[in-house]
């Protein structure tokens, strides 16, 4: 149960015991886990929040890919084995996303600045390998929601869950500095070297405006639960 | 556009498959096999667990789901799932859900304690299974999860058409004893016949399982208020940082 600043343990909670581990690995055997085993590649790149734009986080993708146009991935905040399962990211190409009715689109956000810039990467893969990967991806958009807010310290995921927006090249926007160098120093890479690398790479011919909606409107989304009456069915007898 | 919608908005078009779009090709497929063999996955390698439950939308509680989760216990207090629509390779990712034990749950303010659900009732009647699993096996853990207390988001609705994910998430419960917690018949007869078992006979081996003594107030909300939680997503101001130059 790994220690996260300050000695706090998040989540709370004693490790498994030996016996614990030895039931669990025993079980796992005699299991299928096949959507599991589509989450075969491993993405790190940036997120913001996007009620809350001075709060930045490193993310951590696994992503499975559904068919040529869509992909989902479960998101974490870290590569460790104890890392927290931090929300849900789909990700749909350009030609999905002009099929999306103008509400839902303003939920969702573009990829082509992230990757261009050098912030997302499969760290370990190579990056020839990945060209025509990338390629496909600049011209798609994620709709990711965060359900636990470890970077805030919460210990437990706590609340609504919050809707995330991708770097983008203005503004709040722009990836701090210093998260950059940390997650590149960690992987060994430069973000600036891949930057160059993917000059080549075309921009899409075309950004939906909806998508990115802080960029235009300047406002960002907030999730709001309120007590509701249910729909019933019929009386009971 | 909130996730007590009723139906969402107009679907995109296409060959109605769910969600749509073509197949990969064979290189993307090299692709991810290439990133399999040289990256990690840590995170991934850690759910260990299949497990096959029903949930019920906080906001209509006439709309129920079969749900697989793939577990992964982070401590003795805590586990978190990845949730899925199927156990098929081609399953959609619905949600996220959280499990805590009960002395952590106790921690929660109670605002908090009214998002989540007990699990007692779907682990003493036999509605969660561990697939594949001998029940001997799954003894240790379930009497575990019968006193833990979840909370689980639901990203994606599947159930109502949806052919990609629309909306805000919803708030999803646990099947209960009573009213429209119970979980239709023919939806565990469904599941039952699939993995060869039997309910019935699940909740009768289960009958020494304890679950928590005090019914909580504020957990499984709709059981005391008739009311259950819509979430909507609305624009607002955002925090803006100091002015740039």
């Amino acid at each position: 149960m790994a220690q996260h600043g300050g000695g706090e343990e998040i989540p709370p909670g004693k490790p498994m015991s030996a016996k614990e581990h030895i039931i669990e690995k025993g079980a796992s055997m005699m299991q299928s886990l096949k959507p599991i085993e589509q989450m075969n590649q491993h993405v790190c790149t940036f997120a913001i929040y996007s009620h809350d734009m001075t709060r930045q986080i490193e993310t951590h993708h696994y992503v499975s890919r559904i068919n040529e146009d869509v992909l989902q991935c479960a998101v974490y905040d870290s590569d460790e084995s104890n890392a927290r399962l931090i929300g849900v990211e789909y990700i749909v190409s350009d030609k999905l996303f002009e099929t999306l009715p103008l509400e839902e689109q303003k939920l969702w956000h573009s990829h082509a600045y992230e990757i261009k810039s050098g912030l997302w990467v499969n760290p370990r893969v190579p990056e020839m390998i990945l060209t025509p990967e990338l390629k496909s991806l600049s011209k798609t958009y994620g709709k990711f929601w965060c359900t636990w807010q470890t970077d805030r310290g919460d210990k437990l995921p706590m609340g609504p869950p919050s809707l995330m927006v991708s770097p983008q090249g203005v503004n709040m926007g722009m990836v701090k500095p210093e998260l950059i160098l940390n997650r590149d120093h960690k992987y060994n890479i430069s973000s600036e070297a891949l930057k160059t690398s993917r000059v080549e790479l075309p921009e899409p011919e075309w950004l939906n405006p909806q998508a990115d909606y802080w960029k235009q409107h300047g406002k960002g989304f907030a999730v709001d639960i309120a007590p509701a009456e249910m729909k019933k069915i019929t009386a009971f007898p | 556009m909130a996730s007590s919608d009723s139906v969402a908005g107009a679907m995109p078009p296409g060959d109605g498959s769910v969600p749509p779009g073509k197949s990969m090709t064979v290189g993307q497929t090299i692709i991810d096999s290439t990133a399999h063999i040289v990256q990690s996955l840590n995170p991934i390698k850690n759910m260990k667990k299949h497990v096959c439950t029903f949930a019920i939308y906080s906001h209509d509680m006439r709309r129920q789901i079969q749900v697989h989760h793939y577990a992964s216990r982070l401590s003795q207090d805590f586990l978190q799932c990845t949730v899925y629509d199927s156990d098929e390779s081609d399953a959609r990712l619905i949600g996220v859900e959280y499990i805590i034990s009960q002395r952590v749950f106790d921690t929660l303010q109670p605002e908090e304690q009214k998002l989540w659900h007990s699990h007692g009732y779907e682990v003493t009647r036999g509605l969660w299974v561990n697939p594949g699993v001998p029940e001997m096996i799954q003894k240790p853990e379930l009497k575990n999860i019968a006193q833990t207390y979840g909370k689980f988001w639901c990203t994606w609705q599947v159930d109502r058409g949806d052919q990609l994910p629309m909306g805000a998430p919803a708030l999803m419960v646990s099947p209960q004893g009573v009213n429209q917690g119970m979980v239709k018949e023919d939806m565990i007869r469904a599941r039952d016949e699939k993995y060869k078992i039997s309910c019935e006979e699940l909740a009768k081996s289960r009958e020494g399982i304890v679950v928590p003594e005090t019914t909580n107030p504020f957990s499984d909300y709709w059981m005391t208020t008739q009311k259950g939680f819509a979430v909507d997503v609305l624009p607002t101001e955002m925090k803006t940082t100091t002015a740039l130059p």
